[in-house]
């Protein structure tokens, strides 16, 4: 049982580790957004975890007063995943980079979105590796000249509105950090949101792909008249690109944890000692099929 | 006189029948009061392929699959090329009557049987052929077929036509050898009280999960490792808990420890490849210090390998694997009984030691079925996590001294928050790189384990204790070693075997006691490079050991065991 306030302050998810972003970088607006989402749920930090992956934006659980599992490169969602199915009662929060989400952890994304474990998927993307000085990543435009690419960048860059949608994420949202405040109520929704909830918040990198200024004059909100249940305007939404804030799809589907607890509802119970009766050599098994 | 155990071989295409046959067989021994094991082999492609299935049976405890054949039974050409070298010098053969041509010099000790033609005359369709063949088995073993006219009355109970079918093609095989009739007579077992169990080394590992509490289970399909994802599907939600059939193995441990951080008692199973997968994150668990049970059911390698033939070469692996040097425990189980309390013992190193704990078994052993003593589930322990309201005032999760076991807040436990991180971290697992936390934390981490060196682990020891011809292996090879050693010693030999069933931390002290009086140490070992015995040697100091590596595939036998002792003696 909680001890901490009934109603919690932005400040009471900070932990007592200072953040090690650059000056100036969009994470500390998404972390801004974060503590002020859970402040608004008054989430309970002892019943929640942030999980992440590596990169500049995967320290972010270290920040937060919550748990938290600082995972390996690519596999916060699985880890999360594991979290979640092991206590439906917490609230799970998986945070990271655009390398991170959908370079090497790309082959986690569309299961995790087509299960729809009920989690939150928070991607700081700032189109480039910045933990590792500025190679390009899936979201780096083609052409973008950096240390990998010095004649230019020759690959597409990966929609992952798009992806989440074709993968069959039941929420799907674009934020950014420079506008704390839209981020701070996608992130509230999608939290409370019932199925897999993946939220794409451009968050510039102010040392090597400073996008910063171009993108505050780009960004509008989502129409107010778009229907974010029909999947196919979210797609024309998606591909079309710009740089819309706001809910692109949302539907309500059964979540993996609901189906799993269906399962075990339905399940009769049994124990160790009445599975290793059914070996008995001389009981015998049907015939004809192996051992089950 | 009636053998106390028979070598039954069954031979020919995979699909025709060879593998139901040897499943009856070996289920009909086992209800029948026999102790049986068997041994198979089977192409790596679903349908086609050559295929082969032994059923050793007897009336005392067997603990290896034996060598010569007694009874071939060939389903097809192929089948008689392909085994015929392996019968006894008076081996009985039993061979499909229109498929196979068996040469002049052994016509006298085979038989033809009528397999598809009877089955067909019988039941409408070649599907009962493989109960002429298992019937014509029957007569020549001088077997009571009743358990198996119970097991397929029990199998077609609501198909009555089809279990009188099966039945009928059951005693026309037996007919059809009716002139070999006991010609290999097996000792009939004595009435025993003693509950046992029929069930293969994957079986016995899902059961002990089971038994040990098993929570969450993520997993990927491998060969030979499957049986235990589809097993624990089926069986662990009627416990509660729950498997996920993972995108790849990377995902199937990063689950594994999801789960075990959130207080869940976790485990995956794989092979090889998906070993090599799951190394970055055993490194992981290591560091971040979450339980988590990893069973590696080894296959012939390297690369895709022999899919399914057997090995252990990814001892190594196991102990070695992934970057930087991050602890874990490797256990390896010396029988299929041994499957289960292995994989109790894993849960409990996993759960007191905060550490990943890898069960290594192989292609025969998780493969093979077996009649075991019944485990006794009232002798099955628990060992609990130490949790963050075990800690001693302020909560430290990786907090330095004592054993060096330092408690783990589990999500939901109040005052328990902390970062689990694969980043060098201090006590309270902020990331530091400072030289002198890095020692202090690598010192926590190895030394948690030392218990597990001294004392804690059970190892396996036969024969005498210190013997002139000393044998130390690990795993599957120990049935075989087993037999041979009691062979030897009552051929007078000193003789003895030690199986660390540990094997990291290794019990060095163990091995160089027992070895202590030796002019020859064996370590026979299935792969290429003598993993074991280079272990040894770097362990030890003055072990003047023999490799005995071998990697075609295939289990040793016995015999093979018994010749490298004999020629030591010599």
């Amino acid at each position: 049982m909680s001890t901490a306030p009934a109603t919690r302050k932005p400040n009471d998810y900070k932990s007592d580790l200072k953040p090690i972003w650059c000056p100036g970088c969009g994470d500390f607006g998404v972390l801004a957004s974060l503590y002020r989402a859970f402040a608004q749920m008054n989430l309970d930090p002892v019943n929640t975890v942030v999980v992440s992956g590596i990169g500049c934006s995967s320290r972010l659980p270290g920040f937060v007063s919550t748990y938290g599992v600082h995972t390996l490169h690519g596999r916060a969602l699985p880890v999360a995943m594991g979290v979640k199915l092991a206590n439906p009662e917490l609230t799970v929060v998986a945070v990271g980079g655009d390398g991170d989400g959908f370079a090497i952890g790309a082959g986690h994304f569309p299961h995790a979105a087509r299960r729809n474990v009920d989690i939150t998927y928070l991607v700081m993307d700032n189109e480039i590796y910045g933990l590792t000085k500025g190679q390009v990543s899936p979201t780096s435009l083609t052409d973008q000249k950096a240390p990998s690419t010095p004649w230019g960048n020759l690959e597409t860059p990966l929609n992952t509105l798009g992806f989440a949608i074709a993968s069959g994420a039941t929420f799907v949202a674009r934020g950014a950090s420079f506008n704390t405040k839209t981020l701070t109520e996608l992130i509230v929704q999608a939290v409370e949101h019932k199925g897999f909830s993946y939220i794409d918040a451009m968050s510039p990198c102010v040392m090597f792909n400073n996008h910063q200024e171009e993108w505050k004059e780009l960004v509008t909100d989502v129409a107010p008249d778009h229907d974010s249940a029909d999947k196919v305007a979210a797609f024309d939404l998606a591909l079309k690109g710009g740089f819309k804030l706001g809910i692109l799809y949302r539907e309500l589907r059964p979540t993996l944890g609901d189906k799993y607890d269906a399962l075990l509802e339905r399940t009769p119970d049994s124990d160790a000692a009445a599975m290793l009766d059914a070996f008995s050599a001389r009981k015998g098994v049907a015939i004809g099929k192996p051992v089950a | 006189m009636a053998r106390q155990s028979v070598v039954i071989r069954l031979a020919g295409e995979s699909g025709e029948g060879v593998i139901s046959s040897g499943d009856i067989l070996t289920q009909a021994a086992a209800r029948g009061g026999y102790w049986t094991q068997t041994f198979r082999t089977y192409p790596a492609e679903i349908k086609g392929g050559p295929c082969m299935y032994q059923v050793r049976m007897g009336q005392e405890r067997i603990h290896s699959h034996g060598k010569d054949v007694d009874l071939l039974v060939v389903f097809n050409q192929e089948g008689w090329d392909l085994h015929w070298d392996s019968l006894a010098d008076d081996g009985v053969i039993l061979y499909d009557a229109t498929s196979v041509e068996i040469p002049a010099d052994f016509q006298s000790r085979a038989r033809p049987v009528r397999m598809e033609q009877l089955a067909k005359e019988i039941g409408g369709s070649s599907r009962a052929k493989n109960m002429v063949a298992v019937g014509s088995v029957c007569g020549v073993i001088a077997f009571d077929t009743t358990p198996i006219e119970e097991l397929v009355l029990r199998r077609y109970a609501h198909k009555e036509g089809v279990a009188d079918a099966n039945i009928a093609a059951l005693q026309a095989g037996k007919d059809e050898s009716a002139d070999l009739k006991g010609s290999l007579e097996i000792t009939h077992p004595v009435e025993s009280e003693e509950d046992r169990v029929l069930m293969s080394g994957n079986q016995a590992i899902a059961l002990g999960a089971i038994a040990a509490g098993l929570e969450y289970f993520g997993g990927y399909p491998i060969t030979p490792a499957s049986d235990i994802l589809e097993w624990l599907s089926a069986k662990l939600p009627a416990t509660g808990g729950i498997t996920v059939q993972c995108e790849d193995e990377i995902a199937s441990l990063a689950s594994v420890i999801g789960a075990s951080y959130a207080g869940k008692k976790s485990a995956t199973a794989t092979s090889g490849p998906g070993l090599s997968l799951m190394s970055e994150l055993l490194g992981y668990a290591g560091t971040a210090e979450i339980p988590c049970v990893i069973i590696d059911a080894q296959r012939g390698g390297p690369s895709t390998g022999l899919p399914t033939k057997t090995e252990q070469s990814d001892l190594n692996h196991a102990l070695y694997g992934g970057h930087g040097e991050a602890p874990r425990v490797v256990i390896a189980p010396t029988s299929v009984e041994d499957c289960f309390w292995a994989t109790v013992d894993a849960f409990n190193y996993a759960e007191r030691f905060q550490v990943p704990v890898i069960v290594l078994t192989d292609q025969g052993l998780a493969t093979r079925m077996e009649v075991i003593a019944k485990p006794d589930l009232s002798k099955v322990e628990q060992w609990p996590r130490k949790t963050a309201k075990d800690a001693n005032g302020e909560y430290k999760r990786y907090e330095l001294g004592g054993d060096d076991i330092s408690p783990m807040g589990i999500p939901g436990e109040e005052g328990g928050q902390y970062v689990a991180t694969g980043i060098e971290h201090d006590e309270l697992g902020h990331p530091a790189y400072t030289p002198h936390n890095h020692v202090l934390m690598q010192n926590k981490r190895w030394n948690k384990l030392e218990p597990l060196k001294n004392g804690a682990a059970r190892h396996v020891q036969i024969g005498d204790a210190q013997p002139e011809i000393a044998i130390v292996g690990f795993g599957s090879t120990f049935g075989a070693v087993r037999e041979a050693v009691e062979r030897a010693q009552a051929d007078g030999l000193s003789v003895g075997a030690f199986y660390p069933r540990v094997l990291g931390p290794f019990p060095a002290g163990k091995v160089a006691e027992f070895t202590a009086k030796a002019k020859h140490v064996l370590v026979p070992e299935v792969n290429f490079t003598g993993q074991l015995a280079r272990l040894i040697k770097a362990e030890t100091t003055g072990i003047d050991l023999e490799s005995k590596a071998k990697c075609d595939g295939l289990p040793f036998t016995a015999e093979d065991i018994h010749d490298m002792i004999t020629e030591a003696a010599r």
